[in-house]
């Protein structure tokens, strides 16, 4: 950053605020663009967020004019916000906004949307900064790189930046994926790539590093010797809505294992950077996701689930198979479960166990790591029958916080142990005040902060994770199980098969 | 809810422990104790202000009223409060009569929570040196808000010389969201530029008499390199004193920011069209939030607070306040104690 001299590093009251900038939205007119950006947008301006100069261009198919634009923009902001609505923020806000209407393959249409960004950089000021957000899916990425290329919207210059935030999924398999990061450096730096997996913009998952790095208590048992296991879980007890074209093709595993559950693993298990800072912090995750190991026996410990009718929450809830828009003999799965290994010193040996799900009895997302037991006991065994393995919980969502679960005396006159758990849970308003993980991302991508975004070497290392699963599953039925059950037995049984439960979060 | 009449600091701690195992696991994780010191008239208000920054940084809040500090017999009234009006966590509203008011520290001593930091807040006049309140002294960190004197100036001077680390005011707070545009402003002329930006000169309208206006022109005095004051501005300036702030940068440019009293500002700069940002009036537990997020030495605050006041040496000043005795009956000739009881007085008969 360039000298001025009100910015004083010991003043962190005053709040890191991006360089004059456009934020261009494809595809405004969907369901993400309105539940999740235009809200988090909005946000960022009533918190004092954004540059002074800024501008927002949506653009999308339908036929509208800006009159039409700013009124489904501020209903949308207005519902979904998470501060307070003050009508003069959005009025300010709103004269900052322009709609440019057009299909992707037209290229009039991309001729405008240049020139409208190009008057912009002097009607707004913007200095010619931009990011393009890539709220489309991915089929359509080919089309509208091409057309950033074709019209030179996607250059950065030593005067200028230009980003692209790009959704997940990352491709659908390695070689996919490959393709589609190609295409994408090809036409942006891979500098300028922000690859938004909002899992990590969560505060929890943020806490996780500081839990780590900033304590001397943890670390020294965070390894094989103390550790017996990890699970981590991410349930969900919805179905799959209205989404069945995409769901039927991707699956859970493509869905959420092979980039939440994996990057919340290669948090877990990464060693410490050598400082805090998004090219320390990616090269010490991707060495965790190119240390993991697939297991042998994939018949056990590579568990798929579809779930049938059944009940959940008081109500019937219908099975997979049943949905709109589903095959009635779909092989698609909603449930994955795998035992994973990290060959490192510092885990081998250790199973990490990932599983996912939708139609699971509540939506839960949690890592926890569960220790040996004690390599000896001084109380009879009748004493500690009611001691289990301690745990340490990150809870990611809800409650968002950490649980420590240990073996405790049962008041009374015999010696009796069993397990409590200690609680730190952030307070319910406090979690609700502390910002939306997409509010925080799309403020580090017009600060140009990748710390909390994964590289395409991380993508392409977690393709790499599940392609051999994916390739071992293609053909097979998944296990059924019931909407609101835990998952299909096969799960159950991969944990027993080696002494385990899981954990019920 | 619980309210406990006539009763002593024992019998209150052991309700709010009773509270807190009945209560179930309402709360826990506490980040600090808030200990507020609020007159009697101000109390809905600092109630209303902490609940809301309790909301951002969980914590155990003790309200401390003190009085008709002249009353024969000391008394202590106290409200037990988890999950309630006070918010989620653990809440104390007590209400001191009598010498108590002088001893407050016996009933919050063993309130305080375990080993985590303590904030003072006074919505109050507090007193002219911090360290005769005792609760001053264990405090960690101490608010005060000069904005509510009677001559917000002179109640700012008085906190200068009574500075120590620590301590800040929430007159610096009410700048932070001029300071955050006015710093950006400069960014985006840097930015153009690509080279560093200088202030040669530059002028505050708006109220010379309050002293967040006076906080920001030391503020801009030390950080420019060149004196900066408030003049009289032609319009009436919201609560931050500031009507507009106007800079003159090397290379013969200007940068000016002008409330535009909806809520926004308007800034103009070269080159640049003139654009609007938000500038919302902060609500007090805004405000109050904002402080609790850090917990250290404030150093920006000290430097403008040098600036602002003329008074020298604060950052010498040693951390470490000793408890200093006055006693208001005990100095019929002493003004300053009078002044204290009868500002007790006055909020005791409100």
């Amino acid at each position: 950053m360039i000298p001025n001299p009100l910015r004083d590093p010991r003043d962190r009251r005053l709040p890191r605020v991006p360089e004059p900038c456009a934020l261009v939205v494809f595809g405004i007119t969907g369901d993400l663009a309105r539940k999740k950006l235009l809200p988090a947008v909005y946000d960022l301006a009533n918190r004092g967020l954004l540059p002074t100069n800024f501008a927002l261009l949506g653009f999308a198919r339908r036929d509208w004019d800006d009159q039409d634009f700013a009124e489904l923009s501020r209903d949308a902001a207005r519902e979904h916000a998470r501060t307070p609505w003050r009508e003069e923020v959005w009025e300010q806000l709103a004269a900052d906004i322009t709609f440019v209407q057009g299909s992707f393959d037209d290229d009039n249409a991309f001729d405008q949307l240049a020139s409208t960004l190009a008057d912009l950089e002097g009607s707004q000021g913007i200095g010619g900064n931009a990011a393009f957000y890539l709220s489309i899916p991915p089929a359509m990425f080919p089309v509208v790189l091409k057309q950033m290329q074709r019209t030179g919207m996607a250059e950065s210059t030593p005067d200028r930046w230009r980003r692209v935030v790009v959704e997940k999924p990352f491709g659908e398999d390695l070689p996919s994926s490959r393709a589609l990061n190609e295409l994408v450096d090809s036409v942006f730096s891979a500098d300028d790539v922000f690859r938004i997996d909002h899992y990590l913009g969560k505060e929890t998952v943020q806490n996780l590093m500081a839990l780590r790095f900033a304590n001397t208590l943890f670390e020294p048992i965070w390894n094989g010797h103390h550790v017996d296991s990890v699970q981590i879980t991410m349930a969900e007890d919805v179905g799959i809505g209205g989404r069945s074209q995409f769901y039927e093709k991707t699956g859970a595993a493509r869905d959420v294992l092979q980039n939440h559950l994996l990057q919340l693993l290669a948090l877990t298990a990464m060693e410490e950077p050598v400082e805090f800072s998004a090219e320390e912090i990616r090269t010490e995750k991707l060495k965790v996701l190119r240390a993991i190991s697939v297991p042998e026996d994939k018949e056990t410990f590579a568990v798929r689930g579809q779930y049938e009718q059944g009940w959940l929450a008081g109500q019937r809830a219908i099975g997979y198979r049943q949905e709109d828009g589903v095959d009635a003999k779909s092989k698609t799965e909603t449930f994955a479960a795998v035992r994973l290994g990290v060959e490192t010193r510092r885990w081998a040996g250790v199973p990490f166990y990932l599983r996912t799900g939708k139609r699971l009895p509540r939506r839960v997302t949690e890592i926890a790591l569960s220790f040996k037991r004690a390599p000896h006991l001084p109380f009879a065994d009748t004493d500690t029958e009611e001691l289990g393995n301690n745990q340490l919980v990150v809870r990611v969502q809800p409650d968002e916080g950490v649980t420590l679960k240990f073996g405790s005396k049962v008041p009374g006159s015999v010696m009796e142990v069993r397990d409590v758990s200690m609680d730190f849970l952030y307070g319910e308003q406090f979690t609700e005040s502390s910002p939306e993980a997409y509010e925080r991302l799309l403020l580090d991508v017009l600060l140009g902060d990748a710390t909390l975004f994964p590289r395409n070497a991380e993508v392409e290392a977690s393709w790499a994770v599940i392609d051999p699963l994916e390739e071992f599953w293609a053909g097979t039925t998944p296990h059924p199980y019931r909407a609101g059950e835990w998952g299909p037995r096969a799960a159950d049984e991969m944990l027993a098969a080696e002494g385990r439960r899981w954990r019920r979060p | 809810m619980t309210t406990l009449w006539d009763t002593n600091g024992t019998a209150v701690v052991k309700e709010l422990a009773a509270q807190r195992r009945t209560g179930g696991a309402v709360l826990s994780g506490v980040a600090l104790t808030l200990v507020v010191v609020a007159d009697e008239s101000r109390v809905t208000e600092a109630e209303e202000a902490a609940t809301h920054a309790a909301e951002m940084h969980p914590c155990r809040i003790l309200v401390v009223v003190r009085r008709q500090i002249e009353a024969p017999a000391p008394r202590l009234d106290a409200e037990v409060l988890i999950g309630g009006r006070l918010g989620p966590g653990e809440a104390v509203v007590m209400r001191m009569y009598g010498r108590l008011g002088l001893h407050a520290e016996s009933v919050v001593l063993p309130l305080l929570a375990a080993d985590a930091p303590v904030v003072a807040w006074w919505h109050a006049a507090p007193p002219e040196r911090l360290a005769h309140d005792a609760l001053a002294v264990f405090a960690d960190r101490r608010i005060t808000d000069s904005s509510i004197a009677d001559d917000p100036l002179t109640a700012l001077k008085t906190r200068a010389t009574d500075y120590a680390p620590g301590d800040t005011d929430l007159a610096w707070t009410r700048s932070t969201a001029w300071r955050t545009i006015l710093a950006s402003s400069l960014d985006s002329v840097s930015g153009r530029r690509g080279e560093p930006v200088h202030v040669l000169s530059g002028r505050i309208e708006g109220d010379p008499a309050n002293p967040t206006a006076q906080l920001m022109a030391g503020w801009l005095s030390t950080r420019c390199g060149c004196a900066i004051e408030v003049q009289e501005g032609g319009r009436k300036p919201g609560a931050s004193g500031v009507d507009s702030v106007v800079l003159q940068l090397d290379q013969k440019e200007e940068v000016a920011i002008h409330a535009d009293r909806k809520g926004g500002a308007v800034i103009s700069q070269p080159y640049r069209p003139d654009t609007g940002v938000a500038l919302p009036e902060r609500a007090l537990g805004d405000l109050l939030a904002e402080e609790l997020r850090r917990l250290d030495t404030d150093e920006p605050y000290r430097d403008a607070l040098e600036a602002a006041t003329g008074v020298g040496g604060l950052a010498d000043r040693s951390a470490v306040r000793e408890h200093v005795w006055l006693d208001p009956a005990e100095e019929p000739n002493g003004s300053k104690p009078r002044k204290r009881a009868a500002a007790a007085k006055d909020s005791a008969g409100s």
